[in-house]
């Protein structure tokens, strides 16, 4: 007995989903024009949120590295003297609150004969990567770091875009007075997870040394100055008491700094390029949006075309919540569709075909994490939903007879 | 023979929901796109009208912008012996020596949050060399008094900066400054900034070298002898012409606006399938009226114009809605970071009549091509097959 009523149970659903099937193949251009209209928009959605999720990526990284940030007070363009960087250890009395401080100072710079501006930051030696863990040196890379004081780490995509790779020589001229032509030795350009495709660093003896044997004008000495200093702390509890602490130190000195978390720094300059993570989520909910009502209009479209098919399967016995669970899974199976085409197309595309090497304004490389394909099909079921709503409720209040009578 | 337009109205009408909602998909797309073309219009038109012809920008060579170059004073002396360089009527050669810093200022409200905008050291001579800027409202700043006039847009993007308000400025950020006048510069990049008599902004930043040099030139078809003459061993600076330095800043911005337009792409993309989703479906639904309308004596080529022109009403109509739309958000002014200059450029969404013609380019493009297949489906009807059938 038990048995039979399963079997029946059985036979029941597949039944319904034969049904399904059969209407979602019933007009196959229909399909494929709500698939590729749901798809779309899904693939934007999903290369927003590539962009997003790698600015936050990035951000979060940042967050997790204890570092503060110590710039000028009146605008992170003036510098700081590099003396400074005692005086904040000195802060520390215990010697294990403040891990390092690491000074850097931006250089710029440019090849000669190419007009692409590059990111290059001269930085204290000796600091640098007990400051900067997350750059993920090797144990070579760091001793060749150590020994050579024109070393320099390229970043990925700035080696890719100029065509550098490890020890090859380059020259390169600061754009900062008094635009020394400096001559450096690559030591890496690795790509690591986390770590800014960029940013190029040098160090800021070298530099010094450099600037030194410029002429230098009168009243104005090029060195012994810093744009920002990074100061890694060993607890979050250091972190929020060196944040304050730093500021109150400085407040009577001619430089007065401003201290903030790195990802608040970070955060600063991201949000004044144009706000691109909030822009882009709002392009990210527009696409949804046009995806919904896209899909509502099939789902219309089909309820109306089969307004007497729902009349007589309501009169075969057929309930309410039935017709209703009907239209809602062809929605949901139609948008599912549209959601993997659409994290599809930019997952190769992205991933694998000459497309990966293309420049994104701000995170440079393009990765399109599974994570943000899997988001996609959470949206798409949402669509899915959203869409067969108002069909789907007005199929299951369709009164039979009108309706057989609209058939006549 | 033709189909009149109001058929294709009362076609349209007939499917009301299906042309809504396609409707406002297309006035979406639009609407992104409007917005879009206003924003990139807006910094175009601002860098674009920065920099005259006629002068000459003089930086160091190797500094990037304005805010890394130094130009001792015997550098700058020796620009007087320029060919080409105008003079007033004193006699006295039109070079404005300047001197270019940041500050951090806060926004207006709602948005607080810091920018760093430029601060110009001037002597009276830039109000000549820089023909464009006018005082339009207070007065001129009195050389070697604590005294700033804003750009207009400066004045409106950030704090403090209408006459009468003061802001901190200097080396340690503790010399106050009262703006005395607003002045605007033909709606460019100057407007962002702040004017400071230059030998007060030496003296409270410490520096005793100016930034950039520019020069008015007599003849400006004349202007690469001058810059010949620059870059030479006479002067050994580099020059360019100031509308090309500007024009380099929006570098990012062009990046930024392909980006965008990538994805607006897409989206029109899409929008030519859900156009071309419900012109499928008016097909569908008028097979036997189509049959009907042959029979009558209308051709092919009527039956393929009538479903053309009703695609077209409905994606221009959404385009006008779109359009209006575009118009009504983020009208206020907006800023973002040059990373050249690292200052704050601020500007103004522009709608433009080449907004205009992109929105419609666009949506009669998704017309055309969201209508064309199920139009030609409609002309290809068997007429006795879709008779028989009714």
């Amino acid at each position: 007995m038990r048995r039979a009523c399963a079997d029946s149970q059985g036979n029941r659903v597949h039944l319904r989903l034969t049904y399904v099937y059969r209407n979602l193949t019933r007009n196959p251009r229909r399909t494929a024009l709500t698939c590729a209209a749901v798809g779309l928009p899904i693939t934007i959605f999903v290369l927003s949120t590539a962009v997003i999720d790698g600015i936050g990526g990035f951000l979060n990284n940042s967050a997790k590295q204890l570092r503060l940030v110590v710039t000028n007070h009146s605008s992170v363009v003036n510098p700081l003297p590099w003396g400074y960087r005692s005086k904040i250890e000195s802060l520390d009395r215990t010697g294990t609150r403040i891990s390092s401080v690491c000074g850097m100072r931006w250089i710029g710079g440019q090849v000669e004969n190419d007009p692409r501006p590059l990111s290059t930051l001269a930085v204290d030696v000796d600091t640098f990567v007990p400051t900067f863990p997350d750059q993920q040196l090797t144990p070579e890379e760091i001793q060749q770091w150590n020994r050579n004081r024109q070393a320099i780490l390229i970043g990925s995509a700035t080696a890719a875009a100029f065509g550098w790779k490890s020890g090859d020589r380059i020259n390169i001229r600061s754009s900062i007075p008094p635009y020394v032509l400096l001559e450096f030795h690559v030591i890496s350009t690795a790509a690591r997870p986390g770590k800014d495709p960029v940013t190029n660093f040098c160090r800021l003896d070298y530099l010094e040394e450099s600037m030194k044997s410029a002429i230098s004008p009168e009243g104005w000495n090029p060195t012994g100055w810093v744009s920002f200093f990074f100061v890694r702390c060993a607890t979050k509890a250091d972190l929020d008491y060196f944040r304050g602490a730093i500021d109150e130190f400085f407040t009577r000195s001619p430089d007065q700094t401003k201290t903030q978390d790195e990802k608040a720094f970070m955060n600063e300059f991201i949000t004044q390029f144009f706000d691109m993570p909030r822009n882009l989520s709002r392009l990210a909910a527009v696409t949804i949006i046009v995806a919904v009502i896209a899909a509502t209009n099939t789902m219309s479209m089909n309820l109306r075309d089969r307004l007497s098919e729902v009349a007589i399967l309501k009169s075969m016995g057929y309930h309410a919540p039935v017709i209703f669970g009907f239209i809602q899974v062809e929605s949901l199976v139609l948008c599912l569709l549209g959601g993997v085409i659409g994290a599809a197309i930019p997952f190769i595309c992205f991933g694998y075909t000459p497309l990966k090497d293309v420049r994104v304004p701000l995170i440079q490389h393009l990765e399109i994490p599974l994570a943000a394909c899997v988001k996609a099909q959470f949206m798409a079921i949402v669509i899915g939903v959203l869409a067969a709503a108002w069909p789907a409720w007005s199929a299951s209040r369709t009164r039979v007879v009108l309706a057989l009578r609209k058939l006549e | 023979m033709r189909l009149p337009l109001y058929y294709n109205w009362r076609s349209l009408l007939r499917q009301k929901l299906n042309s809504l909602l396609t409707f406002v998909v297309v006035a979406i797309v639009v609407f992104v796109l409007s917005v879009l073309l206003s924003f990139a219009a807006g910094i175009r038109a601002s860098l674009a009208a920065t920099g005259s012809p006629r002068n000459l920008l003089v930086l160091k060579p190797g500094a990037t912008a304005e805010s890394t170059s130094l130009i001792l004073p015997e550098e700058s002396a020796r620009l007087v012996q320029c060919p080409n360089l105008a003079r007033d009527p004193q006699g006295r050669p039109l070079i404005s020596q300047e001197l270019c810093v940041q500050t951090s200022i806060p926004r207006r409200a709602p948005d607080t949050s810091s920018a760093n905008v430029a601060i110009r050291g001037i002597d009276d001579v830039a109000l000549v060399v820089h023909s464009e800027v006018r005082i339009v409202e207070g007065r001129m700043f009195q050389p070697g008094a604590l005294e700033i006039i804003a750009g207009r847009s400066a004045r409106d993007r950030y704090a403090d900066l209408q006459v009468g308000g003061d802001i901190l400025l200097g080396r340690s950020g503790n010399r106050r400054f009262r703006v005395v006048g607003v002045f605007e510069a033909a709606g460019g990049g100057l407007e962002n900034e702040i004017w400071v008599p230059r030998t007060i902004l030496e003296d409270v930043y410490g520096r005793r070298f100016v930034s950039s040099a520019v020069l008015r030139l007599e003849q400006p078809d004349r202007a690469d002898e001058a810059i010949e003459y620059i870059k030479g061993s006479a002067v050994r600076l580099d020059a360019r012409r100031e509308p090309d330095y500007y024009s380099d800043l929006s570098t990012r911005v062009r990046e930024i606006v392909l980006l965008a337009s990538i994805l607006v792409g897409v989206m029109a993309f899409g929008a030519v399938f859900a156009v071309a989703n419900t012109m499928y479906a008016a097909v569908d639904g008028r097979r036997r009226e189509i049959a009907m309308l042959r029979t009558i004596g209308f051709g092919r080529f009527a039956i393929v114009l009538a479903f053309m022109v009703e695609s077209f009403l409905m994606c221009t109509l959404a385009c006008g809605a779109g359009l209006v739309a575009g118009l009504f958000v983020n009208r206020p002014r907006q800023d973002f970071l040059s990373d050249i200059t690292w200052t704050a450029l601020a500007y103004e969404p522009k709608f433009t009549v080449g907004t205009l013609l992109s929105a419609l380019g666009l949506s009669l493009i998704v017309g055309m091509v969201g209508g064309a297949a199920p139009a030609i489906k409609a002309a290809r009807t068997g007429i006795i097959e879709a008779l028989r059938k009714a």
